[in-house]
Formats: C-alpha cells, structure tokens, sequence
C-alpha cells in the first residue's frame, strides 16, 4: 500500500502540493488525472524519495519514505519500478545493458548468457522483439523507448510499479498498445500501479481508480463511473475537456 | 543627498548579497565534502565499480595519449628553443639540458597534461552527467536503488587517479626528447653530450616523484570537480547543459592552478 499524508510541497517559491492525502491500496491501479503542471510527476516522485515533501509523509508498505535510511529507501526502492515520462534509459548503454543494471544484484554470479536470456524475456514480456538487445536507445522509436523503459522498470520484479505520462508523445497506436501493456502487466505479476496522465482516455481505460489533482490537492478520487456520473463542475470541465481533445470518446 | 542615499542603499544591497555568495560558496563545500566522503564509502567495494573504472581508465588514458604527447613534445621543443636563445653567449650552452629537464618534469610536463584532460574529459564528464541529470538518468539510478556515485562518480575519479601519473611520465619523456632533439638543430653548439650533462647536473629522483604527485593530485582534482559541477548542474536543459561544461573547465582549470601553486613547495622538501 502506498500512502500520501498530507504532502505539501514548494518548487521555486511557489506551492505546488498543497496537502495531498491519498492511499493506493494493494493490488489496485490508480490513475492520477490532472492538467499538465498540476504537478502529477513531482507527487509521484515523492513515492520513491526522489523529491523530500516540505512538510507531510509517504509511506510504501507502512514504512516512511521520508524518515528512512539510506539503506531502507534502497529496499523500498526496489520493490517499486518507475517508468519515466521519457524512459530515462541510460544512452550510453545497450538495451541489454540498461535491463541488466537493473536486474544486476552486484554478485556478478549469472553468466552472460543467463542475463541475456533474462533480458529477452522482459523484452517479450513488453511485446518487444529481443533482437533490439544490443540497440542503443538513440536507434529505436519513441514507442519501442518507452517499452524498454516499462522493462526496465519490471525486471527487479517491483510490487509496485509508478507510471510517469507513459502515453505523452506517442501517437494513438502506440498510446493504445501501452496502456494494454499496463493492463496485461498490472494481470500478469498483481502489482499495485500509480498511472500519471493527462490523457482522460488512457486514465480510464487503466485506472480502477481515478484521482483529479487539482490546485495542488485531490479534488476527488473515484472509480471511473463515479467520475462520469459526478456533477462536480472541475470534473465536468475536465471530462468535457478530454472528451473534445480526444479522438476516441471515453 | 539623491547620491548619498543610493550610496546607502547599494551598500545595505551588497551586504546581503555577499553573505547569499559566502551562503552559496559553503553549501557547494559543504556537498562536495558529502560526495567526497559518499565516494571513500565506496572504495572498499570494488565489484560495484571495477568494471566501470577499467573502462574509465581505458577511455581517459589511451585515447588522450595522442593529444598529450602533442603537447608535451611542442612544449619541449619550445623550452629548449627559448632556452637557447636567451641564454646562447651569456651561460654555458648545457644549461638547456638543465632548463628542458627541469621545466618538463616540474612543471610543463604535469600542467599541459592537466590542461589537456580538463578539456577532453573534465568537460566531457560534467557534459555527460549534466545531460543525464536532465534526461532523468541519474534519477533512473536512484529509483533503481542504485547509487549514482558509486556507479558514475568513483569509477571516473579512480580513472583520473590511475592514469595521470602514466600520461605525465610519458610526456616528460616526450617532451625532454622533443627539446633534445629540437635543442640539436636549433640551438647553436648543443651537442648530445652538453645536453646530457646539463639534464644530469639538475636531475634529482625527488623532481620525477614530485611529478608523478602532482600527476595525481590533478587526475583527481579534474574529475571530482568536473563530476560534481555535472551532477549539480544541468538545470534549464541544453542550455544549462553548455552552462555546466563551461563551469566545469573554468573551476578546474582555475583549481589546478591553485593546486600547482600549492604543492610547489613540496619540491623544495628533498
């Protein structure tokens, strides 16, 4: 379970958390809705320490994020896998070689055959071809990137998996293919997913739950159909909104 | 009384603004102490780092071997020449081998070496660290649960560490050839002999360690300087990116010399 109390946060001056409250319970995908700069990505960051809340706690699997040590935010770590906005995939590296690294547990017992093999196999997982196992990622397209970058992010086999805006910049069909990947994963290993997006269509088609962040709190967070049938005027602006902008209707 | 009370206000201005640099100035102190200390915590950790440092080592010290013995073997030429014609008819001609042997290993030798590895690999390694920080790669690290000083900074310190002595003995040699052989055409009654026994008169063990000291203490001032400035810099994308490069072979040039300053003394030792 992963639990936000009361983060608030200040980036360049300016509040841009203003006491989020909110709980990710076992097993469920959540999709956290919200305009672009409502600062989806920074709450997100928080779940892995990445960004240090002003003031508020989150807490993975009961244990704080915020007060842990080094050592306890390393295991916490790596139970979650973190899918970037761009994938982040190490450009110096291979494909084979950014999968390792985060399979790599510094004992250094697997052969390199075992690793390769290990390494293909995430790439079917993703519905990737193993042959782009000694590609750099400059050679492959924006969808295949951010494929490798879900591998990437599953081959620690996490318990929790944090999406940041995989859709953003994709085109219609590769948009489709990962959130299909995000469902056929969240089936496969019973992970507990946070999906980040602006993109309405995306976040009901992968979100159990839906989340709004808005002015810098949860304006409301609902199942899919309880966000439909609500008459709260920000979550209609914003369903009309994402129902003008998208091409398919939600 | 309009001059006077802008006076004033620029002065109430300045203070706060020197004691935000002095604020500014310790923070970095203070971080870089912390990555300093994040890296001997992981010296006693090889498997963690060894494969990355020998390719560190491979890339810093092979491919800058051109450009160094370039260098050393035109400053030699140059130290000879300029030896020879200063001094030709006012003290003996063997003084040149004196001067090219001392000024090529106390000297020459270690800081064209240095400034050599600031622009390829200090600006290289703050530019590659700054375009990972904005690219969310050093950030990939941490969520991976790895430790990006452990993974980025140690190998290219060590790496900076284990090849400047090398490369600085090699351009020592480089470059006292260099201004023996240029010294024999260029210099007026040089022979082999004069120039030997001017280069074994000075000559002392003490000046080549002292070289190969230096050599070190500047391998490691490059590349911790130029991995900090990288992994502190980088804000405002490709721009920042330029920003950082230009930082990092300003501050490590700059700190070199310092260093250069500092450690002359320690010639003087033996």
């Amino acid at each position: 379970m992963i639990e936000f109390r009361g983060v608030y946060k200040r980036l360049g001056g300016e509040p841009v958390l203003r006491g989020i409250d909110l709980t990710v319970p076992e097993g469920q995908t959540l999709a956290l809705l919200g305009p672009s700069g409502a600062g989806k990505s920074v709450l997100l960051k928080h779940a892995i320490g990445l960004l240090r809340p002003d003031a508020g706690d989150v807490l993975v699997d009961g244990v704080s994020v915020v007060n842990a040590s080094p050592s306890e935010l390393k295991r916490v770590r790596r139970r979650v896998g973190y899918v970037f906005q761009n994938a982040a995939l190490f450009d110096s590296l291979t494909v084979a070689e950014n999968l390792w690294l985060a399979q790599d547990d510094d004992t250094g017992r697997r052969s390199l055959r075992e690793c390769r093999e290990e390494a293909a196999e995430l790439l079917r997982r993703v519905n990737l071809d193993p042959s782009v196992l000694d590609m750099y990622p400059a050679q492959l397209s924006g969808g295949m990137r951010k494929r490798v970058g879900v591998a990437r992010a599953i081959a620690s086999q996490p318990r929790y998996l944090l999406y940041d805006e995989p859709t953003t910049g994709l085109d219609p069909v590769n948009a489709e293919t990962i959130d299909s990947l995000i469902l056929e994963l969240d089936q496969q290993l019973g992970v507990t997913s946070i999906v980040v997006t602006h993109d309405l269509e995306s976040a009901f088609k992968v979100g159990e739950r839906i989340a709004l962040l808005y002015n810098g709190r949860i304006h409301v967070a609902a199942t899919p159909d309880e966000l439909l049938a609500s008459t709260d005027p920000v979550v209609q602006r914003f369903i009309r909104r994402g129902r003008i902008n998208s091409p398919v209707s939600v | 009384m309009k001059a006077e009370r802008d006076t004033g206000r620029m002065s109430t201005l300045a203070a706060p603004r020197t004691l935000l640099a002095i604020h500014g100035f310790l923070s970095h102190v203070g971080r870089a102490t912390l990555m300093a200390w994040a890296v001997l915590r992981v010296l006693p950790h090889p498997r963690r780092y060894m494969r990355s440092f020998l390719h560190q080592a491979y890339w810093m010290g092979v491919r800058s071997l051109p450009l160094v013995l370039i260098m050393a073997i035109l400053g030699g030429a140059v130290t000879s020449q300029t030896t020879g014609n200063q001094f030709t008819g006012s003290v003996p001609v063997w003084v040149v081998g004196s001067v090219t042997v001392a000024s090529m290993i106390t000297e020459l030798g270690p800081i064209l070496t240095g400034v050599v590895l600031v622009g390829r690999i200090g600006a290289s390694i703050a530019a590659e660290l700054a375009s990972m920080k904005v690219t969310e790669q050093i950030d990939a690290l941490y969520a991976m649960g790895r430790d990006p000083v452990a993974y980025l900074v140690v190998p290219r310190v060590l790496g900076g560490l284990a090849v400047l002595p090398p490369l600085v003995a090699l351009a020592d040699f480089a470059g006292i050839m260099s201004g023996y052989l240029v010294g024999l055409v260029a210099v007026d009654g040089l022979t082999t002999a004069e120039f030997i026994y001017g280069a074994r008169f000075y000559f002392r063990p003490w000046a080549l360690y002292f070289s190969v000291i230096k050599a070190a203490f500047f391998g490691l001032a490059i590349t911790f300087l130029a991995c900090y400035i990288g992994l502190e810099g980088g804000r405002g994308g490709a721009e920042g990116v330029g920003r950082t490069t230009t930082a990092a072979v300003v501050a490590t040039t700059l700190v070199l010399m310092i260093l250069d300053m500092m450690l002359a003394p320690l010639l003087k030792m033996w």
